[in-house]
This record gives C-alpha cells, structure tokens and sequence, in this order.
C-alpha cells in the first residue's frame, strides 16, 4: 500500500514537470523518422568508377547485355566535381610507382549504372563510367572509392587494373585477383549449379524493423540508467533521500518507486515507436515482460553508481563510461559477421539479440533465460543500492 | 571585457576541477581513442566467415583460407551447431562427390552470395598464379572504418562539451549563483561566452588528443581545430538552451537526448543515406562538421571546401544562436 502511494506521488510529480513528455514527444519523433525516412529495404552506398580500355562498340554491348539480363539499370548521369590533386600510386606486383600531379579543376558528367542484386533486384553498386584512365584515377583517389581500367586484348580476353585505396585486407585482394580468371558466363553457370542448404525456416527483419531493437534498447532501457540517476541526484539536492532517514518508510520503497516511474515512461515510449512499426509480428507477452525486467535490470545499476556521489557533474565520468561501453554491442548487432567473445560479456549484447527474437517472434528460450538472468542480477544490483543508500543516509 | 572572460573561465576551471568535470571532458575523449585503437582493426577484418570439417580436402581448406576466416569442426553436428549460432557463419561440406552450401537462413545476403562464389571458383580450379588482375595502390593506411569512429567521437566529444555546460548552469541555478552573476560587473556576454570558452578549450584538447592517440598524426591541423571549435558553437548554444530552460536536472537530462537526434541523425544519413537523399541533412551543422572532419581525416580536403562548411556550420549555429538569444537573456536574468 504504502508502495502504491509511493509511486503515486512520485507519477504526480513526474507528471507536473516537463521530463514526461520529452520522453513521450521522443518517442513520437522516432516513431516519424522510422515511418517517414527509414525505407524497409536497405540501400547501398558502393561506388565504383570504371574506365573502359575496349573499342567502345564492345563496352555498350556489354552495358546494354547487363541492363537486359536484369543485372542493372541506367540512372540520370551524375556530376562529379574534379579538383587539383597529387598523390602517388604503387603497383603491387611489380612495385613500381607513379606520381600524378593535377592541377586544373573541371567538371565531369558521367554516365551512371546501377548494378542490382541478383536475387533481390536491389541497388547492390553504382557505377561511374569515365571517359579517360586519368580522370578514373583522380576519381578514385578524391572520393576514396574503387577504380577499374578494363582492359580487351584483341583476342576478346578480360583483365582488370584495379585501383585500390590501400586499406583493403588480404582476403579481398585474393578475391580480386580471382574474379576475372573465368568469363562471367562460365562462372555464373557453375554458380547456379551450387547446393545450398538452409538448416531452420526463420524470419528476418526488414531494415525499417531492424532499427526498433536498437531504439528500444538505447532509447528506453539504457536511457533508464541515466535518468534513475538525474532522479536521484535531483532528490539528493532536494534533501528528499535524507528526510527518509526521518521517516517510517523504508528506503527501498523509495527507490522502486522511481524505477516505477521510469517503467511507466519506457513501457509508454517504447510501445509508442513498436506498435506502428511491427505491429502484431512481435509476441507482445514476452516483450512487456522482457522491457520491464531489463529496465529494472539496468535502472538498479544507475541506482548502485549514483549511490557513490553527490551530484550528477561528479557521477559524470562513470556514467558516461557507462552508456559507452554499452553501446558497443550495436556494432555487432549491425555487423552481425562480427562477433568477438569478449563482446557477449556487455549485458548490452543479450538486451539487443533479446529485443531482435521478440520482434522476429523468434527464440522465445533465449529471451527467458536472459529475463531470468537480468532479474537476477538487477535484484542483486537493486538490494546493494538499498545497502549504500542505507549506509549513507544520516539525520 | 577579456579580463572579465577570464575570470569566468578560470572560476570555472577552479569548479570544474573540484567537480573532475575537465577531467572527464578531456579523459572520457581519450580512453574512447584507445578503445577506437584496439578496436578498429578487428572491426575492419570483417570478412564472411566459413566453417568447414577437419576431414575436408586440406587443398580445399586452404584454399578458402585465403578469402575468408575458416573455423574447423570434428563432425557435421558441430559444424551444423555452429551455424545455427547467433552470428553470421555459412558452412561448406562436402556432399557425394560435390560440396553443399549449409546455411542458417537468416544470414544477410552477401554471406551466401560470398560462400557460393568461392565454391564456384575453386570448383573451377581459379587460382591467384593464372591471374591476369594488377592491383593498383593509393597508400592509405587508415580504413574509412577508423575514420568514421573517430568522427564520431570528435561530435561526441563536442556533444559532451554541451551537455556538461546544460548540467552546471542548471547546477548554477539550484545554487542561485546564476541570478548572483546580474549584481555584478561582469554582463551577461561575458558570461556566456566565459562558460563557453572553458567548455570549448577543455574539449578541444581532449578531441587534440583523441585524434593523436588514433594515429592521425599527418593531417591538417589547423583545419580540425577551425572545424571542432565552430561546430562547438551549436552544442554550446543548445547546452545553454537546455540549461536555462530546465527547471531541475531532470529536464536537463531529458533534454540532453533532443542534442544527439541531430548529431546521430547527420552520420546515419552522411554514412548509410544514399547521395540523392543527403540534402535531408543540410540544416544541421553537424552534417557539415561531420562532412568537413571526414575529409580532413581521410587527408582529401582542400582550404576552398574546408572554409565552405566552416561558413555553412557557423551560419546555422548563428540562425540558431540569434533565434534563441532572447530565451539566453531571460534565462539569465
């Protein structure tokens, strides 16, 4: 009862000043650039500049074959501005270097292809065809992208030169030094003979979905721990913990009660941005139920950390350390090839892939045994704040 | 006036030492520089991943090996398990006299498309030896990744220089300190700039050497300090804002989130928008900032361009600047 009033009090109070409805206005502006500038299927930014060392009746055969087989399309030509410029380039095979040294600027308007995917017809690369190898170099160099020269020999055979930035791995020069051994016929006859099997019938999320676990995640839950802390140093300010000191009610009462407070806000905000997007796909049951125990999870944490300071400027470094490093799970999260062990230690990690299985209606396993282990933990976390607060409160 | 700036600033130094609140502006920067350092390389090695069996052709192995990481495995159990692991990882086994292609299914596309190109290469016995490829180098050193993340934490840096002004004036104003400024000779300019000053001096050295411990040792100098300080302008200007208008640190805090909408807003549209769509991003001087960093850090800018998105990030932190005076003034008041 005294819980209830607790929290009561405290949703009054939240409700009478402005942090409410920033979370609730934030959620609403997530949700509009989700609908609104997120398309559900993901664009490519490659580029390539390719100059042409062919009779040209031959390179417009060979576009136009491209572009009826479905493999491009012709889009408006695009203007790149060529600037002065010097640099040096190195052939790898026979080390042999060459220095460029531009001095004019002009004005190139070049005819552009879309190359597209073979099995999704999506933008996969767009490509710049230059009339002369130096300008396709200069290209290449300004914008930091790849360049070709395709060179025919008069028996009609193939090879490239290409023109790479110097950062590439290994295991990508391999692959270039490969990629024109076959004719392109050849190659995609073999490939269409390949076996591919595919172990378990699962969805994936378009790229419009994919961002809400990472909204949710940051947004909500993560954003919980900064602002349990704001709460708590507002209060400390305020002479509101040290009056508990004074009173019957118990500090944990306290302290849940603000963590209600932020439930309320993340389940609201939260719900505002999924609903929309993913609407009935995601098993809502273990989303709720995922949210609530992650935020109290990561809420109790902020609790802990804001139990050793004064004021949020001298919890400031921690904090900010922090929310870092739990952000670095997004890159693995974006790049899911990239998947160090060290990585799956951040409770960042689980609260992510989590997220992403609800949305998918995926493995429901996995996000119950992580609820039990953020429940766990934040429980953990919860009754050590409740020590420290004790510990430091004096009449 | 000056002498006034510098009042301000150094009692602010002196506070913000007793705070560590310059200590974390500038160390916060360099710890994440170090992380960016350890972190960038394997980031950058992100080639697909194939899993293949023990018993497989060590020709084959091999061969694979050179164009992606391979994990062995024992048996096909554990090679299947592998696949059905969070993380993108297509598996090539053999089958009769052929090989199979085994994936999860929700692996993205590249990785089947990359998993069955190999096998169809080495299936036709295309080797490095008989190519007729040269590859041609620039010399650069540094991966786009690299550079990307430093960018980024040079706005965060940025960011953090706002959000630390927008807590300490909303600290000023519990200690009514703030309305303590207005029976004094020193004017409500000097005030602002004074706090800006601090704020601005102490995350540049932090983004100075951030930039140092990443490795950018060759880059034009003076070019990333034109362009770190100007975009200071709207975060200070905004952290102000947010100070000023919040009546507890509750407010500060929520709003400190309306701050890093238009600064992740500006590298998710510069990195992942296609070219027809960056004009969405135009408003933001952090677009510019971001834009402008890039080039200097991948060592392509020329002064002509630099000083262009100088111009167009100091004119939109002026619009913004100029709109919001009056609230600057009140607040202070």
């Amino acid at each position: 009862m005294k819980l209830l009033s607790n929290y009561l009090k405290e949703m009054k109070i939240a409700a009478r000043g402005f942090y409410f409805y920033i979370e609730i206005a934030m959620a609403i502006v997530l949700l509009a650039i989700l609908l609104l500038a997120v398309s559900e299927t993901s664009t490519s930014n490659r580029k390539q500049f390719i100059y042409n060392d062919m009779p040209q009746k031959i390179a417009e055969y060979l576009k136009d074959r491209s572009i009826e087989k479905g493999e491009a399309r012709l889009a408006d030509s695009t203007e790149f501005k060529l600037k002065p410029a010097e640099f040096e380039i190195t052939n790898q095979e026979t080390g042999k270097t060459t220095t460029y040294d531009f001095d004019d600027e002009k004005i190139v308007e070049l005819e552009t292809i879309e190359m597209l995917d073979s099995s999704t017809g999506e933008l996969d690369e767009t490509v710049y065809y230059v009339e002369t190898e130096a300008d396709m170099i200069r290209l290449a160099y300004s914008e930091s992208e790849m360049g070709v020269t395709v060179v025919m020999n008069p028996y009609g055979k193939v090879s490239n030169k290409y023109y790479l930035q110097g950062y590439e791995t290994d295991r990508l020069k391999s692959l270039l030094y490969i990629l024109q051994n076959e004719s392109r016929d050849v190659v995609n006859a073999k490939k269409d003979k390949q076996v591919v099997r595919t172990i378990e019938v699962t969805e994936t999320l378009n790229n419009r979905e994919n961002l809400v676990p990472i909204f949710i995640a940051y947004m909500g839950s993560l954003m919980g721990f900064f602002i349990v802390m704001a709460y708590i140093f507002y209060d400390k300010a305020e002479g509101v913990i040290r009056a508990f000191a004074v009173t019957p009610s118990s500090i944990w009462k306290y302290l849940i009660s603000k963590i209600f407070v932020i439930l309320t806000t993340v389940v609201v905000s939260s719900s505002i941005i999924t609903i929309p997007v993913m609407g009935g796909q995601p098993n809502y049951l273990l989303f709720y139920i995922f949210l609530i125990i992650t935020t109290f999870a990561i809420a109790s944490l902020g609790l802990l950390v804001a139990s050793f300071f004064d004021s949020i400027s001298k919890a400031f470094g921690v904090m900010y350390a922090i929310m870092i490093s739990l952000m670095i799970p997004a890159f693995s999260y974006y790049i899911p090839s990239f998947d160090p062990l060290w990585l799956r230690f951040f409770p960042s990690y689980p609260l992510l892939q989590g997220f992403k299985e609800i949305m998918l209606n995926g493995d429901a396993g996995y996000v119950l045994t992580y609820s039990l282990v953020f429940l766990v933990g934040g429980l953990g976390l919860f009754i050590l704040a409740d020590i420290r607060f004790k510990k430091t409160l004096t009449v | 006036m000056i002498n006034k700036l510098f009042v301000i600033f150094r009692k602010d130094f002196l506070t913000a030492r007793r705070d560590a609140m310059a200590t974390y502006i500038m160390v916060i920067p360099l710890v994440l520089a170090v992380g960016i350092t350890l972190f960038a390389p394997g980031l950058n090695d992100t080639t697909v991943k194939l899993a293949m069996l023990k018993s497989d052709d060590i020709e084959h192995i091999e061969y694979m090996k050179q164009f992606s990481k391979v994990e062995l495995f024992d048996n096909m159990d554990e090679l299947e398990r592998r696949v059905k692991k969070r993380d993108d990882i297509a598996a090539i086994a053999p089958n009769g006299n052929s090989y199979e292609i085994i994936l999860q299914g929700n692996e993205s596309e590249i990785v089947e498309e990359y998993a069955v190109l190999l096998n169809t290469y080495y299936e036709l016995g295309s080797t490095k030896e008989e190519t007729t490829a040269q590859l041609i180098s620039f010399g650069r050193t540094v991966p786009p990744l690299k550079t990307m993340l430093v960018n980024i934490l040079i706005l965060m840096t940025i960011m953090l220089a706002g959000m630390l002004i927008a807590i300490s004036i909303v600290e000023e104003k519990a200690e009514n300190t703030i309305n303590a400024i207005n029976v004094t000779p020193i004017s409500q300019t000097a005030f602002v700039v004074g706090k800006s000053l601090f704020g601005s001096t102490v995350a540049m050295l932090g983004i100075i050497g951030a930039v140092l411990i990443t490795g950018f040792y060759d880059i034009n100098w003076l070019m990333i300090v034109l362009v770190g300080l100007t975009s200071m302008i709207l975060s200070l200007v905004v952290g102000f804002l947010q100070g000023l208008s919040s009546e507890d640190i509750m407010e500060a805090a929520g709003s400190v989130k309306l701050l890093f909408l238009p600064i992740a807003g500006s590298i998710a549209v510069y990195e992942l928008v296609a070219d027809k769509w960056q004009w969405t991003m135009y408003w933001s001087p952090f677009y510019w900032a971001y834009k402008a960093n890039t080039m200097i850090l991948s060592k392509t800018a020329d002064w002509g361009t630099v000083l262009l998105y100088t111009a167009m990030v100091i004119g939109l932190s002026l619009i913004v600047y100029l709109v919001s005076l009056p609230k600057i003034r009140k607040g202070l008041s």
